[in-house]
């Protein structure tokens, strides 16, 4: 199985009889799969959130790669883009995404060896993240992966620690989160129905840099936030979120107070939501001992059945 | 290694490192900043310069350096029309420092070139990421941004070095926009002259450090 999904979008990309456009380098690369796409619009029918980058020539004939960079960053936008193209860099119309990030590869004359080698680079490093990364990310990510996250929200012990903290704070919203490499997904939240959020829609990706906890009193006047469109939408004025860290020392995500309205945190506050994130960590990690065990024993059980099977043929 | 010039006291840093010098502006930030970026022979240059015109940048650089050789230097500026100003291409505008999609395919591209004239040890400077702040339509743009350069400056064994003056920004974004760096330089004014002190790299001097500039700026 492939490690990368490529997805390559070129004028006549697909074509019978010339290859599909695509450089030899990418058709050949074993950990490579490449999809490709002839035109802007079959770009975008095709992008989903199994692709992990984006080659693109500059002119497409329904509109430029450029616009499919503007397409991304609203699907996915922690995927890479690369526009592969000969044309002037300089006479290439940025128009209404001039914010946005896109690396640019000549085509030249190669075999597309360097290409490859820039789209492993950029996926590997996730280069193109709109948020600061803490520097054992990768180890973060699998301490989280250990934490079984996607059968989480069946946990009703969160549930219960959220209602705690919306009735001990008064505020509009509780919640307990966890970092993926992606997004921010909602195991518990009290207030509202947030299931999953962008992870560069969140001030949670942020505090996962903290050693303890951060408090935005007043979201519209934190210049690392006042411009999140998603955080005026979700009415997300003041924030306070303390981690939520591993036996081991990796934190995988937050136990978070959110409200509509600018608000402070007093110290004994602070202690306080401390107090229920250290509670909700420690019942992730008594969870996770408790996967464990029970896949133990079924590991155990397959083992001893095969066994018993093996001396029953004998 | 990337070595740097002997009236610093500075130990060679190892490639892919990126560096964010912080201090005032008025205060040798730019000297400093170029003075790190001073190549060896073999060694190519890239300067995004948001502030000062290009031409102005290649004189400051060659004030302190000597010789800007276009067949391995470049310098984006900001604030022209969007086209090739220079015979051999490597001095090139975008319209604004609002537009880091130019800026960065400028730099992307000019990165590639370098590699494909056959230069291994790039050294890139950003002057300044205070001004990206400043105008940038959405900070996310700005990490995404860094994200990209310190990024392909990590692969490509480069050395990075980044100008941030801190009394610009609110404190939790400098803080935020520092951790994007593998180390930092603070630079500070002193009544006898100046001096910096390094954060983040090893085998280099952790207390304060003075040193003589070697031109106004």
């Amino acid at each position: 199985m492939a490690d990368i999904t490529l997805l390559y979008v070129a004028p006549g990309a697909g074509d019978a009889g010339s290859g599909g456009g695509v450089p030899d380098a990418l058709r050949r690369a074993a950990d490579l799969e490449v999809r490709v796409a002839g035109a802007l619009s079959a770009a975008r029918d095709q992008f989903d959130g199994a692709i992990d980058c984006v080659v693109t020539a500059y002119e497409l004939p329904d509109g430029t790669g450029i616009d499919l960079l503007a397409h991304v960053r609203e699907t996915a936008p922690d995927c890479p883009c690369v526009l592969y193209d000969d044309v002037d860099p300089g006479t290439i119309d940025t128009g209404d995404v001039e914010g946005e990030i896109i690396e640019y590869i000549p085509r030249g004359s190669g075999d597309g060896e360097r290409l490859a080698s820039v789209v492993r680079d950029l996926v590997a490093n996730r280069m193109q993240v709109a948020y600061p990364l803490p520097h054992d990310e990768d180890e973060r990510l699998t301490a989280l992966a250990r934490y079984d996250p996607d059968d989480l929200s069946v946990t009703e012990a969160f549930d219960r620690l959220a209602d705690l903290a919306v009735e001990h704070f008064g505020g509009r919203v509780a919640f307990v989160g966890l970092v993926d490499e992606r997004e921010e997904r909602f195991v518990a939240c009290q207030g509202t129905d947030w299931e999953r959020l962008d992870r560069q829609d969140t001030i949670c990706t942020h505090t996962i840099l903290e050693e303890d906890l951060m408090v935005v009193e007043n979201v519209q006047e934190d210049p690392r936030f006042a411009s999140a469109e998603r955080l005026v939408e979700l009415d997300i004025r003041s924030y306070a979120g303390a981690t939520l860290t591993t036996p081991a020392g990796q934190t995988i995500g937050t136990f978070c107070l959110v409200d509509d309205e600018p608000r402070a945190y007093s110290e004994r506050e602070r202690t306080y939501l401390r107090l229920l994130a250290d509670e909700a960590a420690e019942q992730l990690e008594l969870r996770r001992r408790l996967v464990e065990a029970e896949r133990g024993t079924e590991s155990g059980r397959t083992e001893s059945e095969t066994e018993g099977g093996r001396e029953g043929e004998s | 290694m990337y070595g740097f010039d002997s009236g610093l006291d500075l130990q060679p840093v190892s490639p892919g490192t990126s560096v964010v010098i912080t201090g005032p502006a008025m205060s040798g930030l730019t000297e400093l900043t170029l003075r790190l970026l001073a190549c060896g022979d073999r060694e190519g240059l890239i300067v995004l310069s948001t502030d000062d015109p290009a031409d102005e940048v290649i004189a400051n650089y060659e004030r302190r350096d000597g010789r800007f050789d276009h067949g391995r230097m470049a310098v984006v500026d900001c604030g022209k029309a969007r086209e090739t100003t220079s015979e051999d291409g490597n001095v090139r505008s975008v319209t604004s420092p609002t537009d880091l999609t130019g800026l960065g395919i400028q730099f992307t591209s000019l990165y590639e070139e370098l590699y494909r004239g056959g230069i291994d040890a790039v050294r890139v400077g950003v002057l300044s990421v205070s001004s990206l702040l400043l105008y940038a339509k959405e900070f996310r743009n700005v990490y995404r941004f860094l994200h990209t350069m310190t990024g392909r400056i990590r692969s490509a064994d480069g050395l990075g070095v980044f100008a941030l003056d801190p009394s610009s920004h609110d404190d939790r974004a400098v803080q935020s926009i520092v951790q994007t760096f593998d180390a930092r330089i603070e630079l500070r004014e002193t009544d006898g002259g100046r001096e910096f002190r390094v954060r983040g790299l090893a085998e280099q001097p952790e207390d304060w450090r003075s040193y003589e500039p070697v031109a106004p700026g």
